[in-house]
């Protein structure tokens, strides 16, 4: 192995070996039974709803299966995120952990990557209940429902790497505050582009120019419902091609290797005391 | 060879309060930690000894100075492999079991898995927690802990050892047993620097101590020197009823009598010899001896000296 190589690996065993202690720490709490319990109560929900609205079960189940997917995954990403960096340099686990050879961008990615692990964990979860309650309906779980997924899944992880981002300088509170507010303007940029082109008002404009020039278009994941190249797309009928959730998933990966830099930035100038 | 630790008019400005008055919690300290030894820093709550330990570890950045580690500027992610950290009132990950917590600091330290495991074991017996390696620190008490801390800190054999005050929450048998630790490190040819403000721990385990005081160091030494250049006086123990001791040649000095015996402590300047002669003559001599000042003395004096003249 070149000398490079050689450090690379000992790196990337440095960032598992946070990952995977950070991984532990989230299946040994208890609050993430409390989330899958209330998904699972989410789906049976459904499942009444479903019951209720005759015809339309599978459209419900359907809607409200992968608005659970979204909704809970994004708040559990918040849940985790805004505190994953700022508990460990409160309660001061982190002053052994970095007097360690290992580097404090390696730890920020080690603690995203462990969240990212846990959150991937628990859409599966979201999935495979949703999977069960189609299959209860008798309706098959392909195509369109994996895609839409797999988009949850992926705004999920950008979704945790924002609250990353806020929780390397500042408190939870705080940084739940500001995740939720560019996670709700993210979901609304087919309206800000709207504003951008039509509004009246010079300043509006501006202001929506601005936030669609840097915040994350969350839309992207959350297709189902608007238009795709001007065709309407929707998870009950024409949804977007696996090549769309592949461009889908680049754009994810952008912006999180971006937050995770920034998140690294900050941390690295910061004084534990 | 370089020194284990050197520390260059290091000091550490915080901002605090709500008028951010400025604080130096540490002011162009300077000194040096040499290889092999064990090495004591001592002074007072708020002194500034956490402050230059998180400033060695690269946990804050000096405001200005310089750390050299092993011969390496600080901060320095390689060296860091080469010393071993037990922090103040350590907090671990309490959802680990201190097994747990040993093989991850192994895994940082770049150790193998079969490695891990048999330093792991080793350490955890050597610290005493074997039988408990196994339950979620979340119910350990503060000595368990302190431990824990020892153990995950020693695991990748690390040249230097750095102890925040290693001691303290322990029972007489936790103190006796880090002070065996650290003189078995020692043997083996580790340096460690401690920070503590029990004076006895350091009369018995260090070879060298150094002082600070409102975030000054103040003095720096090996313990004899220190304590030995300060003869105080002289301690006169007699066998003497009142009558005997009203003829010696008194002149004020303090005077304590505990049945027929009574100690007659002299003044540094006095003339021992002339006293002794005359006493040998009314009185039975039973025992000599020169008062020197002890450890725990200069650190008082260090300490409200400091604090007049702050
Ligand atoms: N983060 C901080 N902000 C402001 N003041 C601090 C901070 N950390 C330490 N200090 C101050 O610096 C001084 C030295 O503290 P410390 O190094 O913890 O002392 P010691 O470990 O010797 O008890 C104290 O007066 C303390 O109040
Ligand atoms: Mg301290």
């Amino acid at each position: 192995m070149t000398p490079l190589a050689a450090r690379a690996t000992a790196s990337c065993l440095r960032v598992y070996a946070v990952g995977l202690n950070t991984f532990r720490e989230a299946i040994r709490n208890k609050v993430l039974y409390g989330i899958l319990a209330v998904v699972v109560g989410v789906n049976l929900f459904a499942l009444v709803l479903g019951e209720m609205s005759l015809s339309e079960e599978a459209r419900v189940a359907r809607d409200v299966g992968l608005a659970g997917v979204s909704l809970f995954g994004a708040i559990t990403a918040i849940v985790l995120g805004v505190s994953l960096l700022h508990t460990e340099v409160q309660k001061r686990t982190i002053h052994a952990m970095i007097a360690k050879p290992l580097g404090r961008p390696e730890f920020v990615v080690g603690k995203y990557l462990g969240m990212a692990a846990t959150l991937t964990l628990l859409v599966a979860c979201f999935a495979v209940a949703l999977a069960g309650l189609l299959h209860l309906q008798g309706v098959p779980f392909a195509g369109a429902v994996v895609k839409a997924v797999v988009l949850g899944w992926l705004e999920v992880l950008v979704v945790a790497g924002i609250a990353v981002l806020f929780s390397a300088f500042s408190t939870p509170f705080l940084s739940g505050i500001f995740t939720l507010a560019i996670f709700f303007i993210g979901r609304v940029t087919p309206e800000l582009r709207h504003a951008a082109a039509r509004a009246r008002d010079e300043w509006i404009r501006r202001v929506a120019e601005g936030a669609l020039a840097i915040l994350p278009d969350l839309d992207v994941f959350a297709i189902s419902g608007g238009e795709h190249q001007g065709v309407p797309v929707s998870v009950h009928a024409d949804f977007v091609p696996w090549s769309y959730v592949g461009d889908a998933a680049v754009y994810a990966g952008a912006w999180i290797v971006l937050l995770l830099i920034g998140a690294a930035l900050v941390f690295s100038r910061r004084d534990f005391t | 060879m370089s020194a284990a630790i050197v520390i260059e008019g290091l000091t550490k400005r915080y901002r605090a309060g709500l008028r951010m008055r400025t604080v130096n919690a540490v002011a162009s300290a300077s000194f040096e930690v040499k290889r092999g030894e064990v090495f004591g820093f001592v002074g007072p709550n708020g002194a500034g000894k956490t402050t230059t330990i998180r400033a060695i570890l690269g946990l804050i950045r000096p405001t200005s100075g310089s750390i050299t580690v092993l011969g390496t500027r600080m901060p320095d992610r390689a060296v860091r492999a080469k010393i071993g950290f037990l922090p103040e009132s350590p907090y671990f990950y309490d959802y680990l079991s201190a097994r747990e917590l040993v093989d991850l600091a192994g895994r940082l330290a770049g150790l193998g898995r079969a490695e891990r495991r048999r330093r792991g074991d080793v350490l955890l017996e050597r610290v005493g927690l074997a039988r408990d390696a196994d339950r979620p620190m979340r119910k350990y008490s503060k000595g368990m802990l302190q431990r824990a801390g020892l153990a995950q800190a020693l695991v990748h054999e690390p040249e230097v050892v750095i102890l925040d005050e290693p001691m303290s929450g322990l029972d007489p048998v936790g103190r006796k047993d880090v002070r065996d630790i650290i003189l078995e490190l020692r043997d083996a040819g580790r340096t460690v620097f401690f920070s503590t403000h029990i004076i006895p721990d350091v009369e018995a385990i260090c070879d060298r101590v150094g002082f600070i005081v409102g975030g000054r160091v103040v003095d720096v030494g090996p313990v004899a020197d220190l304590l030995g250049a300060k003869v105080l006086g002289t301690d006169v123990v007699l066998r003497a009823d009142d009558a005997a001791l009203a003829a010696l040649p008194l002149t004020g000095e303090r005077t304590r009598r505990v049945g027929d015996l009574v100690t007659v402590a002299l003044g540094a300047d006095a003339d021992v010899g002339g006293f002794l002669r005359v006493a040998a003559a009314q009185t039975m001599i039973v025992s000599v001896t020169p008062r020197k000042e002890s450890l725990e003395e200069l650190f008082l004096r260090w300490t409200t000296s400091e604090e007049k003249s702050a």
